[in-house]
């Protein structure tokens, strides 16, 4: 392990940020535009992909660039974990400008320039996170990844945006202040928060200030990494457009939550201080509740989208229950996970999007059939949708089998069982989309009680006669009746996320016309007649690149920079 | 020769008030001038002390020839060379600022230099009775100010500010007067040394640091003897808001942190606990106070009014902390704050020419209409709130810091979430600006009783707001913007300024 003084971590960063003034300034001439976004995101790519080789040849890049202010030294570092997270990042761009340009055109969107500076912006910031070579260099990247995603999230202008963009604000502003807490916990016990492999020495000296700082740090990341229950923002801004959901949930924002959560659990405290400290169960109970609850909670969502977001929640908690479970084989899971939900997970966000796009169907009840009018995207759909859950052959499978292992080896069996417990809920919830959508048509399709019955059954007499009109609603205690009209409630009841409206999903506000059309889907063939192929091809290519991990991960890389983390904590062989 | 300068940076603004005032009889457009000249000579020769401090030290000027410490002594060291600068900058951008939508009477920029003066006097005094003076000149001149206003408003705010600045000040001389009593000098270097003498927890002592620090709590405008400020600055000419904002409050605040720290020592507050707690919990309370006063604002000044109060309460919870980092963060944070705050009221001016903005309904879709007023006002707002690398940030960084090292947790706890707080109000403009649907964006032209009075005056630029039809200068511009960048550039540099302060205040901390 060499460390190697270089600029090259700082160079993608600086990249991405030179890309937002290019967009600025090209806003009447789109193409050149979009071709300054897909410059600066090869470009981006490439730069990483050096250091991916150089990192595995065993170098470690390091850059200095001086004092922000007492103990806040801005250095960026590539290693390992660093590397796992920008090569991810840096790649999906690429897939995802690609889809914007399809998804922004196909609807005639408004503010594109802004959209793309601010998809630049994010980027630039999300690789400072992964690039940030100490705590406090990643707080201050974070909160400007939340600057930078502010206006994606709101990108609409329309009330449901702007409510989705406070909330997301609220919530991400004040995990920051709970990070930063836990930063300068760190900081005033060690002197320092750079990054150790294993752990900043001394920082268990004080137990009780030690376990006040982790769980003000997870706390703090884990409104991004959408631990429950810090959840609630990520369905609310599932109001953006389908691409900034992508970018959100696999790409960036959740991505830098559960990295910075990782780097805390390696780098900071370290596997061995926190199973002294004892804090690796608690934060295991939290991710397997998570996994499990988020799933339930999947299960009744009509809206596709925000059947995805729950089903993002809970797939991070792997990811964090890996990491928690401080186990090598575990810790191997979780950090496999990073690419294999992204892959899965872009792949299932633009299928809905082009779903979206082509036939302005948001809802799943409206689904049936539709694999005759989107086979090549439903069959994205399906493959990705079977990854995870974690069948063999595909990207979930690989992590989920490290994960299961692992916490066998741990002790921990229960969680083995719980994982395999959140397979089957992920079965519950993909399958019925990919059955209907291939094997049933839109006039002939099974019922969904899930999703259509009422929280806490209907009223039925118990003499078989039906019940008087006006009977059959369910009143909550104090809350608004389920069929009220007036709009605040339908906002206030979907803001606490309980009936989804799916009105107010991706600005399909008021012409909700979503369904198939009169005389059924038209049938296009599977040769991408379906869409355009700016929205096909990233498709494709995310749902190739979940096969590819989960067939040949070593040779994919990823499997190898993640052995290469693991390998390198101390006390650790694989 | 170059030491003279302490005295000349004092008399330059002092001379340009008088000078304007007597040409002013005779030109009546001489006031701009006049107040340019002046305001580039104090540019200039604050630069120049600046330098001499930066690579010479502290100095040390016994005005009269007296000898010390019956004489005035003005000093410069680590702590007052920033203000000195700052006030320099900010004078010479106001008077650019005013010359297309301030006020343009004679009188206006011959107040304008005085109030400049009393607040680079006070700055650089080394005398508790002189340092009363100099506050009495500058609130004299900052009463004045705000009630020139056009809007009847205004001259009752300027009553009401003078009537409660002057019993601040009172306040303030009587706690001198007590130290006087006590000790037998006026000289703070001395009183330093003669306040251990006579024992920290004598009455007089504690008595005196109680009118202090309440009667410059009221010229800071800590929550609850703050209610001058917010009809103040929404009522006043925008120029003098601007000023005002920027410089009264930190001038003043800077002065409680050299009484605490020059006068009363370090040394004062640990044998006196009880004052250091109840400093900390008005500070505490002023913090979280202005803040939820703020989120229930609409009109936008009388906001950012509020906000002031509850950043305040952070400096002064900075310099009471009193470890090394948290005065650094308290300077910073100064220096910052009033760029901030500053520019914050010169973009509400800037938009008051391209529209009549004045609530925040009315700032909703700015982009379009004044797209460099609306992002100017995001980065300064983000800033604000502390959004790192910004100036904003930074400040608030080195007092949570000192915070911890200190042992203070409840006063750092409500630091970290003033920034959940300081979004709360500053988050909800940046939206209407960038992000409310074309259906929000028509603004309301004011249809009140003062509009047809401004235009039949004939000459609408003369308006408090500037809500003229000709649209921003290019000073006006430059201003905001300059002020937008120096918020992000001070925010990377600021760190610079930790070797001075600590060597100015290793006799402090020393003990």
């Amino acid at each position: 392990m060499s460390e190697v003084p270089s600029l090259l971590p700082v160079v993608p960063v600086l990249i991405a940020a030179l890309a937002v003034p290019a967009i600025l300034a090209l806003r009447r001439r789109p193409n050149l535009r979009e071709g300054a976004t897909m410059a600066a995101a090869l470009l981006m790519f490439g730069v990483v992909a050096v250091m991916v080789r150089g990192v595995l040849g065993g170098d470690t890049y390091t850059a200095n660039l001086g004092t922000l202010a007492t103990g806040i030294e801005v250095t960026f570092r590539a290693d390992a974990l660093a590397v796992l997270f920008g090569l991810l990042a840096s790649g999906l761009w690429i897939i995802t400008s690609l889809y914007s340009v399809g998804y922004m055109r196909g609807l005639g969107e408004h503010a594109q320039t802004r959209y793309f500076a601010s998809f630049a912006a994010s980027l630039s910031a999300t690789m400072g996170v992964a690039f940030a070579g100490n705590l406090l260099t990643l707080f201050v990247c974070y909160e400007l990844l939340t600057v930078a995603t502010y206006p994606l999230v709101t990108h609409d202008e329309t009330d449901e945006a702007r409510a989705a963009g406070r909330k997301y604000l609220a919530y991400t502003f004040a995990g920051g202040v709970l990070a930063l807490a836990g930063a300068v916990l760190v900081f005033w016990l060690t002197g320092t928060t750079d990054f150790a492999a294993g752990g900043i020495a001394g920082l268990a000296s004080d137990p009780v200030a030690a376990r006040v700082a982790f769980v003000l740090l997870i706390v703090g990341f884990g409104v991004k990494a959408a631990l429950m229950p810090l959840h609630s923002w990520l369905p609310d801004a599932m109001v953006a457009p389908t691409p900034v959901s992508g970018l959100l949930h696999a790409v960036a924002v959740v991505k830098s939550g559960v990295f910075a959560i990782a780097r805390v659990v390696l780098d900071v405290f370290g596997p061995d201080v926190l199973s002294d400290l004892g804090l690796g169960l608690p934060l295991a109970v939290v991710a397997m509740a998570t996994v499990l609850l988020a799933s339930i909670i999947a299960l009744r969502q009509d809206n596709l989208k925000r059947r995805l977001a729950y089903s993002t929640i809970s797939q991070l908690s792997y990811i964090v229950l890996g990491l928690a479970l401080l186990h090598p084989t575990a810790l191997i899971g979780g950090l496999l996970h990073v690419p294999a939900h992204a892959f899965m997970k872009l792949t299932l966000f633009f299928c809905a999007g082009a779903i979206h796009v082509e036939t302005h169907t948001d809802d799943i009840s409206e689904m049936a059939g539709i694999g005759k009018r989107m086979p090549l995207t439903m069959a994205a759909f399906a493959v990705a949708a079977a990854g995870m859950a974690g069948m063999p052959l595909l990207a979930g499978f690989v992590s989920k089998w490290y994960l299961v292992i692992g916490a066998i080896d741990a002790g921990q069996a229960v969680f083995a069982a719980g994982l395999l417990l959140s397979g089957v809920l992920n079965v519950a919830y993909f399958w019925p989309v990919v059955y209907q959508a291939f094997f049933e048509s839109e006039d002939d399709h099974d019922a969904k009680p899930l999703i259509e019955n009422a929280l806490g059954g209907t009223r039925d007499r118990a003499d078989g006669e039906s019940p008087a009109s006006g009977e059959t609603d369910v009143v909550p205690d104090g809350g608004q009746e389920s069929d009220a009209d007036d709009a605040d409630a339908r906002d206030d009841a979907d803001i606490a996320g309980d009936e989804p409206d799916p009105a107010h999903v991706d600005h399909v506000a008021d012409d909700h016309h979503g369904g198939p059309p009169t005389g059924g889907w038209a049938v296009s063939g599977w040769r991408g007649g379906e869409s355009t192929w700016f929205m096909l091809g990233p498709i494709l290519a995310a749902a190739t690149g979940a096969v590819a991990l989960g067939l040949v991960p070593r040779a994919f890389v990823f499997l190898r920079i993640v052995t290469e983390i693991v390998g390198g904590l101390p006390g650790v062989t694989l | 020769m170059i030491d003279d300068a302490v005295v000349l940076v004092v008399l330059v603004p002092l001379v340009a008030a008088v000078v304007a005032m007597l040409l002013g009889l005779r030109f009546s457009r001489a006031g701009w001038w006049l107040a340019a000249a002046g305001a580039l000579t104090q540019v200039a020769v604050a630069a120049v002390l600046a330098w001499r401090v930066v690579t010479g030290g502290a100095i040390s000027y016994a005005t009269g020839g007296f000898d010390l410490p019956f004489g005035i002594e003005l000093v410069v060291d680590g702590l007052s060379a920033p203000l000195v600068v700052l006030i320099a900058v900010v004078y010479a951008a106001v008077v650019a600022y005013s010359r297309r939508v301030g006020p343009h009477a004679t009188s206006f920029y011959s107040l304008l230099s005085l109030f400049v003066g009393g607040l680079t006097g006070m700055a650089v005094t080394g005398d508790a009775f002189n340092l009363y003076v100099f506050l009495e000149i500058s609130g004299l001149a900052a009463y004045a100010l705000v009630a020139s206003g056009d809007d009847p408003d205004s001259a009752v705010a300027g009553f009401k500010y003078l009537l409660v600045g002057t019993v601040g000040a009172s306040l303030y001389l009587l706690g001198v007067g007590f130290l006087l009593i006590a000790t037998g000098t006026l000289n703070m270097a001395d009183l330093a040394a003669r306040i251990a003498e006579v024992g920290f927890t004598s009455p007089l002592v504690v008595t005196a640091f109680g009118l202090v620090v309440v009667g410059l709590a009221v010229k800071i405008a800590l929550f609850p003897v703050h209610t001058w400020q917010p009809e103040a600055y929404a009522t006043a000419p925008v120029s003098v808001a601007t000023i005002v904002s920027a410089l009264m409050s930190t001038v003043a605040a800077y002065a409680l942190g050299r009484m605490v720290l020059s006068v009363f020592t370090v040394d004062f507050l640990a044998a006196v606990p009880l004052a250091r707690t109840a400093v900390l919990t008005v500070a505490g309370v002023s913090i979280v106070a202005g803040s939820v006063l703020a989120v229930l604002q609409t009109d936008v000044r009388r906001m950012l009014a509020y906000s002031s109060v509850s950043q305040f309460g952070m400096v002064v919870a900075g310099f009471v902390i009193a470890t090394p980092a948290a005065v650094v963060g308290a300077l910073i944070h100064l220096v910052g704050h009033a760029i901030m705050k500053g520019g914050l009221f010169a973009t509400t001016g800037l938009v008051a020419t391209r529209t009549d903005a004045r609530t925040i309904d009315d700032y909703a879709g700015l982009h379009r209409r004044s797209p460099v007023g609306a992002a100017a006002f995001a980065v300064l707002a983000l800033s604000m709130v502390g959004v790192p690398p910004a100036v904003g940030f930074v400040g608030k960084w080195y007092i949570v810091v000192g915070a911890f090292r200190a042992g203070s947790w409840a006063i750092a706890a409500v630091l970290l979430v003033s920034t959940v707080l300081t979004l709360a109000y500053f988050a909800s403009i940046v939206e209407r600006m960038y992000f409310a649907g074309a259906d929000d964006a028509t603004p309301q032209p004011t249809a009140t009783a003062e509009s047809p009075e401004q235009t039949g005056a004939g000459d609408p630029a003369a308006a408090p707001d500037g809500s003229g039809t000709r649209g921003p200068s290019l000073a006006m511009v430059a201003v905001v913007v300059g002020a937008a960048v120096a918020a992000v550039a001070l925010g990377l540099g600021a760190s610079a300024v930790q070797p001075f302060v600590e060597s100015t205040l290793q006799g402090v901390f020393a003990g």
